[in-house]
Order: C-alpha cells, then structure tokens, then sequence
C-alpha cells in the first residue's frame, strides 16, 4: 500500500433509490477522533487494545522472572517471548480481589471487569463490563467496527457489556476476515461499485429500530436492557453500513490473505497454533487499516479441557490431576506463551507512523486464574506488550510485594488507551472489593 | 448402607397401583394447586428454533445461513438462556444478512414469491396487494396479528424497495428483510394481559400461549390452526389448550421437539466437537459424536412416542446403532445401512441411558474417564441434586497410576479421605466409579492399567453393583422422576420455577408417577396448568 491511496477524496456513496453521487470530502482525517482533534501525546496516531485471554492459569513458580524493572530475566514460563521480550512488561503478585465464589469464573470477572461474579444456581454472568468494552465504550465509536471479538477454541467468550450481555467470540477465521474485509470493502483507489442497495438496508433498519421503541415501551426493566442492546447493535450496524460505504484506512492498511476456510482438528487435537496466527494475521490488518482499535482474542476457555499438541490429557484435567510439578502443564502453558508471542511479533511487523503497531498498541495476555490447581486469585499472570503511544515501559518486570489489587493495572491499560483517543481518564475501575482509584504507576512514563 | 429392597417393593407396589387405578386414575387438578406465577421475560429464539421458524415460514428448499448467534446455555438448558440473553452487534450482523439471504431466495422468482404473497401483483405501485402480504406474512411471522403501525412502518420499508429498485419483489424483499430483522420475529414476546377470569392475575394473551404451546410442542412457530384457535379465544381456556397441544403432540414436528428436548437436557449439542485422541482410539473419528447422539435421540424419541415408562431410559436394551456404533459396543452391526435397531445382549453390562456413548464420552476427558464428571451429571442432571462448587486453594492433585494404585478409584481415594474433598466427591465420585466399565469414548473393558475394575458404588445410601446395576437403581430412585417433570417445565417455561411454583410442580410429579411415567400426557399437563398459562404482571417503574 502507498501513501498515495489516500489522496483520493472523492466517495462514491449509494443513495435511496439507487441514484449515485459523488461527494467532495474535506482533507482525510483518519486519525482525528470524534471531535475532530487530534491524538495527543507524541505520534499523533491512536492508542489500541487487545486482549488475550486464556484458560486454566500457569504455574506461578515457574511463571515469575527473576530480577527487576529493566534488568530482569525470562522465566522457564516465558521463555517463548524470548523473540520479543523487549515490548512485553511482565506483572506478577498482583491478586484479584473480588469473591472467589466459583473456581475459574469468578476470577475471570474479577481480572477482566475488576467486578464480582453473579452466581445463581447455575446461572453465571459477569456483573458488570470487562475491559475491552470499558474502554471500547470510550474510544470505539471513532472506528467502523467498535470492538471485534474472536477466540481460537472458544465458546462464548468472556467480553460483556453487562451481566447476560455478551459479546460471543468469532472462531472462524475466513468469517472473521470476510467480516472485516468482505463484501464491499475496497481499499481507497480500488474501483468500487456503487451499492444501491445501502439506503435500502438502512430504510429496512428504520423499520426495525421503530419495532423496538415500539416493544420497548411495554417490557420490564430487565427486558428493556436487552432490547436497548439490540437497538444499540442495529444502531452500530447502520454506522459501519455508512462507514465502509465511506472507507477510511489508515495508512499501513493492506488487505491480508485470506485465511483457509477450515482449520480441521487433527487426532481429535484443535490445531491452536495455526487458528490462533490464522486469526491474528486478519486482525492485525484490521488495526493497521483501523477497522476497530479495540480486540479481544479467547485463546481459550475458562476450565477448558483443550487437547493441545503432545498432551497426555485435556488441559484443565491436568492441571488439576497432574501430580508434582505438572511437566504436562508446563508445556501447554508453553505452547500458550508462544502464541501469545507470535500476536506481539505480528504486530510488530508493522510499521506506522516513525514505529510500528506494537507501539500504539496495548496488549493484555491474562488468564482465568493463577495457579490452575489450587484456582488462585494470587500470584496473577499479567503480561502487558506495546508502549501504548509512548505512555506505557516497555519489557519492564515488575512485581508487587504487597499482592495489590489487579485492577490497578486495569486501570492503568485503560487510561492509556482512552487518553491515548483524546479521551478523558476514568477516575476508577472496578466493584466492590476489587475496585480501585488509583493505577499501577510503576508501569507508566 | 440400606439394602434397596424396601423401596423397589414399595415402588413397584405403587406400578401395580398406578395400573390398577388406569381406568379411573386419582389425578391432581393442578389448576387448583396454588401458584405465584414466574415472571415474563422475551426469549430469543434459539438457533433450532430460528431455522425451524424459518422453514415453516417460507419452506424447506430455502437455505437458512447457518451463522447466527449462537445459543448461550443458563442453569443447564439453552431455553433458559434464551430468556437471559440479548443480541449482540455481531448477532446484528449475522441476523441481518440471514434475513437478505432468505428474502432474496424467497423473490428469486414469480412461483416462489407466490408462497408468501397471497393475492395477486400488478407493478411495483400495488400497494393493495404489497399491504396484503404484510399483514399476513407479518402474522405468521411474528405469531400475532400486526397494528396499524406496524403495517405502515414496514409499508414504508416496501416503498423503499419498490421505488428504489423499480420492482414488486424489491418492495417483498426488502419488507421481509424487516419482519424477519424485528425483535418481534427474533424474540418470543410473551408479556400478559390482565386475566378478566380472575381478578388481579395475569395471564398469557390468546397469540402468546398459541407461540408457547407452539414452541414447546412442536420447536417452532405457531401454524395457522393455532392461530386461528388463538384468534378464536380458544387458547384462554384449558379445554383449548388442551386440545391444541394434543393435536400438536400427533404432528411430526412434535417428534423434533421431544428430541430437541433431550438434547438440551442431556447437553448433547456438545457432541458435534467432541474432542478425543483418534490415536488412543481407533473408533474416534468427527461422526462418532453426532451418531453417538442419534443413539440416544432415537431411543428416547421411542420411548416418548410408544408411550412407554419414562423410566425404561435407564434400563432398555433395545437401542440404535449404526456400523461404527456397533464396532464400538462390540456387537453385530444392523444389516441395513445406517441406524437399525438393536438388542444389546443381556450379559454384554451395556444398557439404558448411562451404557451409551453419547453421555459417557461427553462425561469424559479427552483420553482418560472421569468418575467425578459422569457423577456429577447423574447427581445435577438426572436426580436435579446440587453440588457446591469445589473450593479455591486446594491441591487438587491426585497420583498418577503406579503399582500400588493403578485404577482411577484406588487413585482418587484422596477425594473420599480428605475431609475438605469427601463433602463433595461422596457425592459424585461414587456414582461415576461405577461407570468405570466403559472408557473415555464408552467402549467396554475389564481391567484399567491391567488392574480389574471394580464397578461397585452407591448413591446416598442405595447400593449399587456396576453400570447394568446402576441402571436399575436409577429407575427405581425417587428423584428421577421429578427430575425430568422439573426439566421439561423449565424447559417449557424458560425459566428455573421459583418458591410460588414448588406446589404445582410436585402435583405435576404425582400425576406424571400415576400415569406410569408417561411424557406425553405430561406435557399436556404441563402445557394445561396455570404455571404455563399464567404470568406476574410486569412493573414498569
């Protein structure tokens, strides 16, 4: 891709009724937010979020690197982020303070949303939104797509907007590019047809968001917020219908190539490695043609018994019956790092601005609970790649003596992004035992 | 330990009864049970039921895309969820292009467009005939008759089609494009009118019960017979209801609804990604799932519609396999090809619900058993126990196998000696212990690290000798039948019952053990008490 691309200012935009005009646009401004400034604080590009998440935790004494701030080395853990250990901070002893009500899901609430689960019976629900929305709520309207989820062996993900409002993760990779790069996506340049049919799907969701106002008025409080969700997903619909109408990349944007339509398991074994990279190389592009600045990627789930490559048994079974040290485990958590590595890798490829992605970007690697076995909120793996627009240290150690509150670095990956929008940082984050006011200050510059 | 002797006379005391008593049976009235009704709540439609809807709708030669929002189990069934969950903009995306495929399959031509458009067109400017379509597709659609403001909002989206794109069909497309797009298609809006029958009670409005009974008994949206009963009225009484859902329980749909019933309960859509190691077994392959499903579906879809005990579930012999099935139960396959059905043998130790493969291998690890998952699914699922989550802080390690301890129950003897596990595990462990015949993938063996297995167990204080046994003690337990009339009213009602409903539901119970267990006359009960047709008034602060 060229610079020159972007000169172009004329858009073709389809109008009710099939007629096609063109349209005078003033000088591009990809990088200007919703109000029209500019990024502030050095490059003048936008800060982005991501998030990996996986199941089933680490082993904490093998996880924790031995050394300090700058001058630390890798543990047998990490040693897979070898490669790029220059943008990874390592964050250990930090504890996840909400109630541990319920093995796993509760500490995934409490790492991704600072909050406390809801749990009734079997019914389970975070209490409030996780981070990746938090912070997609403040930023995400400047992009076509607010916030894109996907996971590699996945079911449902762990990105709320609220309690029984999820956001369910893509697993498919050829879905997940035709989804951001199908259809009628044309680099700026490209020829495009004019759609007409763009003012019809907009009449029709006229139509649809006039159903639920209408139905709206006569649900319970409880009803009505599901409804509002779904006039909130038809009224983010209308807004991408206009903006890929209307395209606007950035400027390291090139379409990627499309994935393989299946990612077949192979003996019974989902094959990690090559979904997770299948996956990542869409959404790198996504972000560099600034598609979303916020994603989150379910490596995978929360008790999930995922049979990686070489393992005598299910991931959360061994964790759990593996005796002694858990050579098994230790070598699946490998595998996981090693994934986690390739996605910082990937974005480091990429050149933008005078640096790369990775330096606008703020990557959080976290688990579902520290020590698998014991389901300890304790000791929790954090990982934090990318300089956040310059706000963040890169391949910084640090380690809490005191077990502070995660959420603290929630709050910390938070503002960095928001402020790194032109937004205006929360004061807080989290519930009840896990709120917190103030960020990991160790962290940032 | 009680040796279950007592209780299998005085259960099948009560059989004898119960057939006794078949010409004049002593059933409860349940409509004079007390009840406080559950709340509404808007259900989504789940992804059986969108495609379903969407087949009877407009016809099975249309293809329905098959990426929707996927369905978000709660408390154990999908329905419950269907009552919790909302449409995210991913759903959005997928339900709206869902919507375009089949409007624009649906206008492809004259003849097919014929199907839902029932007069006849001129140009694009018939808005006569275009208005004609709206409201009665509109009706099938969102199972209820369209106001007046709805009809011209989906007029103007028509309008927008015909003018724009110069055609009548444009006008068809574009106005299905909406009705299928509207929360009214995409959720069960069941809310209540005041009931005029019995002062300050609520109940479900004549076009709601007809979208119930029809989504209960037949997994999809109402046909034109139960709108018409619900335009009638006949659906506010019992009588009606009654008759509704024993016509819709003779229909073949009932037959899906039933299965897809069971599926739920059993959590059997978990078996399109089974994961097992094809080296370790020989039998794994993507099919062995799925056929492993079709097993248990058929036998119950049997048991349900030969009107045989619900209870045979646990003790039948007479099952469906197919060639890869029989290789893996290591008996002769059915001569012809696909399913056929079979009797397993009677010294084989394979019977009933907890020797097929579908539960065992989904109570499983990918390679090796698990006692604490297939008990936890007898105990939770099958007997509706409870079991409090496992603490946090534990070691939870258990020894590999070596020469003193080589089967999972010498190995797991930690959880029944560490006071902090025993709590739990006596709960579970004990049950799936018995199930230790069968392996990850449920084929048959003796021996586990050439130790012998020994299958005993027990529940509670009912012994039980191995799987063949176990069988027979779920049969005989008291809490299986009530499990499954407290699952299928969940399932019926999307919701798990609250304190005001205890009542009824034990009534249920009695009337479904004086009919012997029977499913079908237990459905219609379930669809004729109040706690189906009756709902709290909604606050609307």
């Amino acid at each position: 891709m060229s610079k020159s691309s972007l000169d172009r200012r004329t858009f073709l935009r389809g109008l009710l009724g099939g007629a096609a005009v063109s349209i005078a646009l003033p000088p591009l401004d990809i990088f200007m937010n919703g109000n029209g400034t500019a990024y502030a604080a050095g490059s003048g590009l936008p800060v982005r979020f991501g998030l990996f998440m996986w199941g089933n935790g680490i082993l904490p004494d093998r996880w924790r690197p031995t050394g300090a701030e700058f001058d630390w080395e890798l543990s047998e853990q990490l040693a897979p982020l070898a490669g790029v250990k220059e943008h990874v901070s390592v964050v250990t002893g930090m504890e996840v303070r909400v109630p541990n009500i319920e093995p796993h899901h509760a500490t995934a609430a409490g790492i991704l949303s600072g909050s406390p689960l809801i749990l009734e019976g079997d019914h389970r629900t975070f209490s409030a939104a996780s981070i990746d929305q938090v912070i997609a709520n403040q930023i995400g309207g400047d992009s076509r797509f607010k916030s894109i989820e996907f996971g590699v062996d996945v079911d449902k993900g762990s990105s709320y907007n609220g309690p029984d409002n999820i956001n369910p993760p893509e697993t498919s990779p050829a879905a997940l590019f035709e989804r951001i790069f199908g259809g009628s996506f044309r680099l700026p340049g490209e020829d495009a047809e004019p759609d007409p049919r763009i003012g019809l799907r907009l009449s029709v969701l006229d139509a649809v968001s006039g159903d639920i106002a209408r139905l709206n008025k006569r649900l319970g409080a409880t009803d009505r917020e599901r409804l509002d969700q779904h006039l909130t997903g038809i009224r983010e619909l209308e807004q991408r219908i206009d903006r890929l109408a209307n395209l606007k990349v950035g400027e390291a944007c090139a379409v990627p190539g499309e994935p393989l339509p299946a990612y077949p398991d192979i003996d019974g074994r989902p094959q990690m490695a090559e979904r997770n990279r299948a996956l990542t190389d869409v959404m790198v592009m996504a972000i560099a043609c600034d598609q979303t600045r916020v994603f989150s990627n379910f490596f995978s789930n929360p008790v999930g018994n995922t049979l990686y490559r070489d393992a005598p048994a299910g991931h959360h079974q061994l964790t759990h019956d593996e005796p002694g040290t858990q050579p098994e485990v230790h070598k699946i958590v490998l595998q996981i790092v090693e994934e986690y590595a390739y996605v910082v890798d990937a974005f480091s490829k990429i050149e933008e601005g005078d640096g790369t992605l990775l330096d606008n970007l703020v990557l959080f690697g976290t688990s579902d609970v520290s020590f698998g076995r014991t389901h300890s909120p304790k000791d929790f793996p954090i990982l934090i790649a990318g300089a956040g627009g310059g706000r963040l240290k890169k391949g910084y150690y640090y380690h809490s003596d005191t077990e502070e509150n995660a959420s603290d670095v929630l709050l910390t990956m938070a503002n960095t992004v928001i402020t790194g929008n032109g937004g205006i940082p929360l004061s807080e984050f989290g519930n009840d035992d896990g709120l917190t006011q103030s960020s990991l200050g160790a962290l940032e510059i | 330990m009680l040796n279950l002797k007592q209780v299998a006379v005085a259960v099948s005391a009560a059989a004898l009864l119960a057939g006794c008593l078949e010409s004049s049976p002593a059933m409860v009235d349940v409509s004079e049970v007390p009840l406080v009704p559950g709340d509404a709540a808007i259900k989504r439609l789940t992804q059986v039921q969108y495609e379903n809807t969407i087949e009877d709708l407009v016809g099975d030669d249309i293809i329905v895309p098959a990426s929707i929002e996927p369905d978000l189990p709660s408390d154990g069934l999908i329905s419950i969820g269907s009552a919790r969950t909302t449409i995210s903009p991913l759903g959005v995306e997928k339900y709206e292009s869902a919507a375009y495929a089949i409007a624009q399959q649906m206008t492809v031509s004259d003849a097919v467009m014929k199907r839902v458009v029932p007069c006849e067109w001129g140009g694009p400017n018939d808005t006569g005939c275009m208005q004609e379509f709206v409201e009665s597709f509109g009706r099938r659609a969102w199972r209820r008759p369209l106001t007046e403001d709805e009809t011209a909002s989906l007029m103007a989206a028509a309008t927008s089609g015909t003018t724009g794109l110069g055609t009548f069909a444009a006008g068809v497309e574009m106005a299905m494009a909406a009705i299928l797009q509207s929360p009214n298609f995409l959720f069960r809006v069941e809310l209540g009118e005041a009931d005029p029958t019995s002062a300050g009670q609520n109940r479900y409005t004549a076009y709601e019960m007809a979208t119930r009974l029809g989504y209960f008994f037949t997994n999809s949206t109402p046909d034109d017979a139960l709108l018409d009963a619900a335009e009638s009225g006949a659906l506010l009484n019992e009588a009606g209801v009654r008759a509704q859902a024993q016509r819709l329980l003779d229909s073949p749909r009932a037959r899906d609804a039933v299965r897809n019933f069971f599926a739920e309960y059993f959590e059997l859509h978990n078996l399109d990604h089974l994961s097992k190691d094809s080296i370790v077994f020989v039998h794994m392959d993507k099919d062995l799932g799925p056929d492993a499903r079709e097993e248990t579906l058929r036998v119950v879809e049997r048991i349900v519609f030969d009107n045989e005990d619900y209870l045979n579930l646990f003790t039948t012999r007479e099952t469906y396999v197919n060639r890869r099935l029989a290789s893996l139960y290591g008996i002769p396959a059915p001569v012809t090809e696909g399913f056929g059905a079979v009797t397993l043998p009677v010294d084989g130790g394979r019977r009933g619900l907890l020797g097929m493969a579908s539960i065992l291998a989904l109570q499983s690890h990918p390679i090796a058993t698990s006692a604490v998952l297939r008990g936890r699914f007898v105990r939770t699922k099958l007997l509706c126990g409870t079991i409090p989550p496992p603490p946090t802080g534990v070691n939870t390690g258990i020894p590999e196998a070596d020469a003193n301890a080589r089967t999972l129950r010498e190995r797991s003897k930690v959880h029944q000696e560490e006071p902090v596990c025993a709590n739990c595990h006596a709960l579970m462990d004990p049950i799936g212990l018995g199930l230790e015949n069968f392996d990850s993938i449920g084929r048959w063996r003796t021996h586990d690290n050439g130790a012998l297995i020994d299958p005993s167990g027990f529940i509670d204080d009912y012994e039980f000798m191995d799987a063949w046994d176990l069988g027979r003690l779920m049969a005989e337990h008291p809490d299986s039948p009530g499990c499954l009339v407290k699952n299928i009213y969940r399932y019926a009602t999307g919701s798990v019952e609250e304190f005001g409903e205890l009542e009824a539901i034990e009534a249920l119970i009695e009337n479904f053990k004086i009919s012997g267990h029977r499913v079908q006359p237990l459905m219609v009960e379930i669809a004729a008490s109040p706690g189906f047709r009756k709902v709290r008034e909604i606050e609307n602060e």
